[in-house]
């Protein structure tokens, strides 16, 4: 194998192909970054370039712009307090506050360590632990997958804030409004108008939560904070702060390839768990949400985390666990490849370049978010009531970019303003948003279950996955109810 | 993004009508009704590539998924008839108005350019599944009715009419005999019988075949008008007089807004009948398993005749009152 890999390194090292990868990781890095534009829509934009391409590097160009992207993400969630992928969600939670301490580099190079991190582990999971973690994912069947997710929904619990009650109102306002649309079985739900038959789509629900309140903030309240610049300043990553992220760094990674191996969850609910575990076991858990850079490290390592390991059913399996990854079968297929098992007798040569490739790709992640850092960074410097309006606009575009429709851009408004009072009463965006996003996961995989049982719910704990789960989401409600008691009593 | 601009300086030529130029003068729009890399859209992108040869304006694909495909046939539908916004129409566009009384477009609200593929459906099982044929594997249901489950999309969704018409050829209750499990997208249906947490399917070949082929699951039969090549020993359904399950297969065809100019149908019509010859076009069909159906069928005839059997279906099945 490592002979292989060799030969496979010297196809792959041309000047082409670097130049490929580093154009596809800083573009989607800038995708990314802009809210509303996202990397699947990235992808997809690129992939009739690629029908001109070599196989290998058109491959490659839609990795290096899914990375990008997923790193892209957190700039903006930073910078200006809107994720630009719904996966950087949890960033926001400590980023932004360090921004606003003018540690918004110390904030975006933690970002960037964490993310490169991530990506290098899923990388290197993906070569040599593929054919395993394949097996694993192929175990997951909707029962496990439901108590996946009732473990992830325990986050919420994270990210309340000071009040755990109004985080489960918030979480459950986000499991009802999952709820809109066409349902798995084809009956609608809350379907005001046809439009709303496609459900709510993420981003805008996403933009529209995070975004426009602070616009509207500005506008209602004219406080005199929002007039003065962010101070740049504190920029680098201390040693010592470096050294107490590391283990959330690394756990965030793990939960990132393994939940990026099982189909059709994801990066979101990766950086969710990931947060979550790390809030839980830290020993700064008080200063989660206030600016720690620790959180910063858990939700970026286990988002990059899925990265690599999102292209373990692709390769072993021929099955892709996402609209990225369905564009990429797309790709291998106009070229001739099919995924899937065969892949590995048919085309080995192949799969060691797209190896080869995206171990490179981590390195070239680094240089594209240090290079663009020094100028993103200087967003922080326009005033917060400047860049509102400036933010407001770029999402309307993004927004109505992705799906050309005006009922995109409504969903986004009236979520704004959704959004705003949710902030007067002083109830989290964070649960919200984590429960809108699980809420679809959750209650499919529980219906789908119940339909194979046949409506007997001893199925939900009938495995050793659901076991694992079932007691970890449990572990979880009980510390939290603990913490919940200390706190009531002191 | 694209198809915004398209769109604008599509209506901007229109409302410039003093310089009458000849269409195509722009690039034209195909919205691809269902998300990035399925069927749908490799067919789609196949087209694209082909037809803009023969064209002379390139063709953009789109991809505007929601709703079973219904948001983007709406799209298309309700946009101006210059020729410039066409639709990658599927089965779904005949079949969800047929199912569904509240469908946002009925099955003819369109011009029908032409018929594009024919694309089988296989009904597979495991490979460590006891079932070696059809008449096995209904036996199977048959003698613990509602405990065998099947994965697809939704019931009334082509890969779930597919395992229901069987079912009901076969004597049994199309609803209750087996238990529909839905998944989303032809990946996830495959994971789910990969990972035997469902008992067989009956979806598109494209989905299946790389399964088949690596001997993770073994094809039971296919759902087409006659044996696929790379599967010359799997009956059809017609071959094994199922008389429902015979008549169900998935297809792709090209339509436009209601209406549209006579020179659009004609440009396309050329268009197509050399696309229809090119080997790029052809040998992409054969990679996904399908057969090009361009010029071989009327569009209009056959969505009609489509969009009847499925609503005589929905009506036997009980979907509709």
């Amino acid at each position: 194998m490592l002979n292989d890999l060799l030969i496979a390194f010297q196809a792959v090292a041309t000047i082409e192909n670097f130049l490929i990868m580093a154009a596809g990781i800083w573009g989607g890095v800038i995708i990314g970054a802009i809210p509303g534009m996202t990397g699947t829509m990235a992808v997809t934009l690129a992939l009739p370039f690629t029908f001109y391409m070599q196989p290998i590097p058109s491959i490659l160009l839609l990795v290096a712009l899914y990375k990008g992207s997923t790193y892209g993400g957190s700039v903006s969630a930073i910078l200006i307090k809107t994720p630009g992928t719904a996966s950087a969600a949890c960033t926001t939670l400590d980023g932004y506050p360090l921004a606003r301490q003018g540690k918004a580099g110390k904030a975006l190079n933690m970002a960037l360590y964490s993310s490169c991190t991530g990506d290098f582990i899923s990388n290197i999971s993906l070569i040599f632990i593929a054919a395993p973690l394949a097996l694993l994912a192929l175990r997951i069947g909707p029962p496990e997958y439901f108590m996946l997710m009732v473990f992830a929904l325990t986050t919420v619990a994270g990210v309340s804030g000071r009040s755990l009650l109004l985080g489960l109102v918030s979480a459950c306002l986000g499991l009802l409004l999952a709820t809109v649309g066409e349902d798995m079985y084809g009956s609608f739900r809350f379907d005001l108008t046809v439009d709303m038959q496609g459900g709510l789509a993420v981003a805008p629900v996403l933009i529209g939560l995070f975004a426009i309140p602070e616009l509207l903030k500005i506008v209602v309240f004219r406080n005199t904070e929002t007039q003065q610049a962010m101070q740049l300043g504190d920029n680098k990553v201390t040693r010592a702060e470096l050294r107490r992220s590391i283990k959330s760094m690394l756990k965030g990674s793990m939960i990132g390839v393994v939940m990026g191996a099982i189909p059709g969850i994801g990066p979101s609910a990766a950086a969710f768990s990931s947060y979550g575990e790390a809030q839980r076991t830290s020993k700064q858990r008080d200063n989660f949400g206030k600016g720690e850079v620790e959180g910063i490290a858990a939700s970026e390592s286990a988002n990059n985390g899925c990265c690599g390991s999102t292209m373990i059913p692709l390769l072993a399996l021929g099955v892709p666990g996402d609209v990225i990854t369905g564009v990429m079968l797309g790709a291998f297929m106009i070229h001739g490849m099919t995924p899937g098992p065969m892949l590995f007798e048919t085309n080995l040569n192949e799969v060691y370049m797209l190896f080869i490739g995206m171990l490179f790709s981590s390195v070239l992640l680094f240089g594209a978010g240090k290079a663009t850092m020094r100028f993103f960074s200087h967003i922080s410097r326009i005033p917060p009531g400047l860049m509102a309006p400036i933010v407001l606009v770029l999402c309307l575009f993004g927004i109505f970019s992705i799906s050309n429709s005006m009922y995109d851009v409504i969903v986004l408004l009236a979520m704004g303003v959704f959004g705003f009072f949710m902030f007067l009463l002083a109830i989290p965006a964070a649960p919200f948003l984590i429960a809108f996003i699980l809420g679809p996961m959750l209650e499919e995989n529980l219906r789908r279950a119940l339909a194979i049982s046949r409506g007997d719910p001893s199925i939900l704990v009938s495995s050793p996955i659901t076991w694992l789960f079932a007691s970890l989401a449990v572990f979880v409600v009980v510390i939290t109810i603990r913490q919940q008691l200390k706190k009531a009593k002191a | 993004m694209k198809r915004a601009l398209s769109l604008a300086a599509a209506t901007l030529m229109v409302t410039c009508a003093a310089n009458a130029q000849s269409y195509p003068s722009e690039s034209v729009t195909l919205v691809v009704p269902y998300g990035p890399g399925g069927a749908s859209d490799l067919a789609g992108r196949a087209l694209a590539e082909s037809a803009r040869e023969f064209l002379g304006e390139p063709v953009t694909v789109v991809n505007q998924s929601g709703a079973g495909g219904m948001t983007g046939a709406r799209d298309v539908s309700r946009s101006d008839p210059d020729g410039y916004t066409l639709l990658l129409a599927r089965v779904g566009m005949a079949l969800s108005p047929a199912v569904n009384a509240n469908s946002s477009v009925d099955w003819d609200e369109y011009t029908f350019l032409s018929a594009l593929e024919a694309t089988p459906m296989i009904l597979a099982v495991a490979e460590d599944s006891p079932y070696e044929s059809v008449e096995a594997l209904l036996e199977g249901i048959e003698n613990n009715p509602g405990a065998m489950s099947y994965a697809a999309s939704g019931a009334t969704a082509i890969d779930g009419f597919t395992v229901q018409t069987l079912l009901s050829d076969a004597g049994m209750d199309p609803l209750s005999a087996a238990t529909l499990v839905p998944f989303r997208g032809g990946g996830a249906l495959a994971t789910a019988l990969l990972g035997g947490h469902v008992d067989f399917l009956a979806i598109a070949a494209g989905s299946l075949m790389p399964h088949i082929e690596s001997g993770d699951m073994r094809p039971l039969m296919v759902y087409s008008p006659e044996r696929m090549d790379a599967l010359p020993d799997v009956p059809t359904a017609q071959e094994l007089d199922y008389e429902l399950a015979g008549q169900v297969v998935g297809w792709s065809a090209l339509y436009g807004p209601p209406d549209l100019p006579e020179d659009v149908v004609t440009t396309w019509d050329d268009v197509l009948e050399q696309v229809a010859e090119s080997d790029s076009w052809l040998s992409r069909a054969d990679d996904r398993g399908s057969i090009s159906t361009i010029g071989s069928v009327d569009m209009a005839t056959y969505a009609q005749e489509q969009y009847e059997f499925y609503r005589g279906l929905a009506e036997e099945f009980g979907y509709l009152e």
